[in-house]
């Protein structure tokens, strides 16, 4: 029944704005300066996009058929954050190393057996419980180069032969509250956009690494807390939004300002609301969020 | 004469098609608590309430976000997840069923409805992606690794986001890596 309602209304919509001009755009990101558009100038009129809906998810998406998902890495990449803090697009990574990786063995651990062993041990890296899929696990349709393990506080990633590549300071592993920041771990100062958008306003020292923000005592450099979690994606304006997005996912408050239309989708990631063309999925604006 | 008329229906259409959106509407209700203080006060999911805290990421949970979890069942929890000594382990199967964002029912929903062959992809803070299905009334959920879930029980839309209980761990503890 709501389906016949809604297509009818669609229908009679269409009618009308074929009899009349209805270009206008109807109460959708009227620019109510709850962000800046960053592909536009600020002052700009939301209304001027073309758009001849409400844009609630009016008729069909357009075909994403052209989207091929088996080109997005799984991996994820956790680069180095260019520091930006101009009003231009979020970006805040870009990488060579994925996550950061550490060459070698953590500090106090020896290279033994192709593992890193605790001086005088035997213990083995186990193959350990059943739950490996945790610490990294095959995208589907797309088969990984490396496996890894968890062990002690760190992940220890190993190549297709068993060779140890390195390891990365595990979160909740070594990066937990309490601990002190690993001192081989590299990080990047959590954007200040970030912080901003999240809040983050005690006097620590905000460090990003891997998909967290964490809150670290200047002074002694102790994990106060893990303040928020990340995806770590930056894709820029022009650029293919990653897979993963096909559910709008908007905060509640900004909804009624960034709802889907024909022309544009809308995706959030990150404090951000990703301006998506819905048939390439190329990426139209970044909208940053402030609360 | 002419002209009148379209112009009159529009606004009628308009109203009718504010109905029809995949769960985009405006007048959804989320309640002022956050998903961290959700999970705490709800004794269904007591276990995962503990794997919260055990992880450290109570604060992440109870700060602007948004996220959305797909709360595993507590029965699940409990079997391999419960040692205080597994933090590192409770924090990776928190973030492999986390969502950036809002993510409604309707939302996902809509997703799959719309999606080429009815399969929409969303992607966890762990980096993996979820695929969700749809199986005669079910939402059905499927991670990489081959386990899956159904979209259960009822949604809470929370101040930070939304909990979204599914009936299964979205892990195999069966699957081999690589």
């Amino acid at each position: 029944m709501k389906k016949t309602l809604c297509l009818s209304a669609a229908l009679l919509l269409m009618l009308t704005a074929t009899q009349g001009s209805l270009a206008q755009g109807r109460g959708n990101g009227n620019g109510n300066g709850k962000g800046g558009d960053n592909a536009r100038d600020r002052g700009e009129d939301h209304g001027k996009r073309d758009q001849d809906s409400p844009g609630k998810g009016a008729g069909p998406k357009d075909d994403k058929g052209k989207k091929d998902r088996h080109d997005d890495p799984s991996e994820r990449d956790r680069a180095e954050d260019r520091r930006d803090d101009r009003s231009g697009p979020v970006v805040i990574i870009r990488s060579d190393q994925p996550r950061g990786l550490i060459a070698g063995c953590p500090p106090g651990l020896a290279k033994r057996n192709n593992g890193c062993l605790p001086p005088g041990q035997e213990r083995k890296l186990a193959r350990a419980r059943n739950y490996d899929g945790l610490w990294g696990r095959p995208a589907t349709g797309a088969a990984r180069t490396y496996t890894q393990r968890y062990d002690s506080g760190y992940i220890y990633r190993y190549d297709q032969q068993g060779g140890l590549m390195g390891y990365l300071p595990a979160l909740g592993g070594l990066l937990s509250a309490g601990n002190l920041w690993p001192r081989q771990y590299s990080y990047n100062p959590a954007p200040r956009y970030q912080t901003d958008y999240y809040g983050l306003n005690q006097s620590y020292d905000y460090r990003y690494a891997d998909g967290a923000i964490y809150g670290v005592n200047r002074n002694t450099s102790s994990i106060e807390q893990i303040s928020a979690l990340l995806t770590g994606q930056s894709p820029s304006v022009g650029q293919k939004m990653p897979a993963g997005y096909d559910a709008y996912n908007v905060p509640y408050a900004y909804r009624g300002q960034y709802a889907d239309t024909p022309q544009s989708a809308y995706r959030y990631n990150d404090g951000a609301v990703y301006q998506l063309d819905p048939k390439t999925q190329l990426i139209q604006a970044i909208i940053k969020l402030l609360t | 004469m002419r002209t009148i008329m379209p112009w009159a229906l529009a606004p009628l259409a308009v109203l009718l098609l504010a109905g029809c959106g995949g769960g985009q509407t405006a007048h959804l209700a989320p309640t002022d608590k956050t998903l961290g203080a959700t999970v705490q006060a709800d004794s269904a999911h007591a276990a995962l309430a503990r794997v919260v805290t055990n992880a450290g990421l109570d604060v992440a949970l109870a700060g602007v976000g948004p996220y959305t979890l797909f709360a595993p069942p507590d029965a699940a929890l409990k079997v391999d997840f419960a040692d205080a000594a597994m933090k590192a382990e409770d924090a990776a199967l928190l973030r492999a069923h986390l969502a950036p964002g809002t993510l409604t029912r309707a939302d996902i929903s809509s997703a799959i409805d719309h999606a080429p062959g009815k399969s929409a992809q969303i992607r966890t803070l762990s980096g993996e992606l979820l695929t969700f299905t749809r199986q005669g009334k079910d939402i059905i959920v499927t991670a990489p690794d081959g386990a899956h879930a159904r979209l259960t029980g009822a949604e809470s839309l929370v101040s930070n986001g939304a909990l979204q209980p599914v009936d299964a761990l979205l892990l195999n503890p069966d699957a081999a890596q690589g």
